[in-house]
């Protein structure tokens, strides 16, 4: 009897305990929708700006850049702001460079009508407002400020194919791993391997005298 | 032999380069990509509205189609069998919940039904 006594004051002492702590440790599902949304915030704001100037690399168009970067935060947000926190870089760089691919896709098309209309960017007639100098681009001062240097590789980089230069900027600006740059460019890490390799002999063959 | 030690040279170089560009970004861009950042995050917050509609919808969508039958079933006492029959079907289709689009006006289904009975019975 007095062991049955014992028994049921231990069960309901464990339970109360039990239930004590599961309610204190699991936070609501509204400071829960909180915390994500600080570390989204927090994961935006650390990843924004080199995004930008990948993507500012890759197209060369200043305000495309900023919409790029714009919609890969909106679809982060939207579609995989659940997924674990160390999925979001590649996520986010995924979305990017797919905005980026489809950027230069259009330009091609674009392009290609403008020489079925007989009209090539060659033989365009001079146009003032294209030729006058974006308002967005670098100062003269800041031209100076980040150097030749700085152009000259950008100009190197855009040259490169699409997946080397999305293999080399991954890797060197954004230091993802491999298989990160894999998850981000939707190729095998082989492929990575092969296209950085690539673009850093590429690289070196250009820029070799700017280096030394 | 000495490529690796080289390419890495290269590769610490255009980094170095490119924080630079980073840490010299304008305060106009700046501006605008935590403008950007915000309205991204918005959509978090809508979308967080938006689920907690739609997880009250199926319960709202079936109080709607109960409405809908009541009204139905009150505003022709003297109806058939047949008719009742088809009321119920008609029912059925309203509690499925799939489309909750057809619940969504709920005068106009009630106007309808009851004009259709009308209608049967008129000609029957």
């Amino acid at each position: 009897m007095s062991r049955m006594k014992s028994y049921r004051a231990t069960a309901a002492g464990v339970g109360n305990g039990v239930f004590a702590v599961s309610c204190a440790s699991e936070p609501s599902p509204g400071a829960m929708a909180l915390s994500n949304e600080r570390k989204l915030n927090a994961f935006l704001a650390d990843v924004e700006r080199r995004a930008l100037r990948i993507a500012q690399i890759g197209i060369r168009d200043r305000d495309e850049a900023f919409d790029l970067v714009q919609d890969a935060m909106i679809k982060l947000v939207r579609k995989y702001s659940a997924r674990p926190e160390k999925e979001w870089t590649p996520l986010f760089y995924r979305i990017l460079q797919n905005g980026v691919r489809d950027w230069h896709r259009r330009q091609k098309v674009k392009n290609r009508v403008m020489v079925w209309m007989g009209r090539s960017s060659d033989d365009d007639e001079y146009d003032v407002v294209a030729q006058a100098p974006d308002p967005g681009e670098r100062t003269p001062e800041q031209h100076l400020q980040t150097g030749e240097t700085m152009d000259r590789l950008e100009v190197a980089i855009h040259a490169l194919p699409t997946r080397q230069r999305e293999a080399f900027m991954l890797r060197t600006f954004e230091g993802l791993d491999v298989a990160g740059c894999a998850t981000a460019m939707g190729c095998s890490e082989g492929s990575v391997k092969t296209h950085y390799s690539r673009a850093v002999h590429t690289l070196r063959d250009k820029l070799g005298e700017y280096w030394q | 032999m000495n490529q690796p030690h080289e390419d890495d040279v290269l590769a610490q170089q255009a980094k170095a380069l490119f924080d630079d560009s980073v840490d010299r970004l304008d305060g106009a861009s700046l501006s605008r990509l935590n403008r950007d950042r915000h309205a991204a995050l918005a959509e978090l917050q809508s979308s967080r509205l938006r689920g907690r509609w739609s997880m009250w919808a199926p319960v709202t969508g079936v109080a709607a189609a109960a409405l809908v039958a009541v009204i139905v079933l009150r505003s022709s006492p003297d109806i058939g069998l047949e008719t009742q029959t088809e009321t119920v079907a008609d029912f059925e289709i309203l509690m499925e919940g799939e489309d909750l689009e057809l619940i969504e006006d709920l005068e106009f289904y009630s106007w309808l039904a009851s004009s259709e009975l009308g209608t049967s019975s008129d000609v029957g």
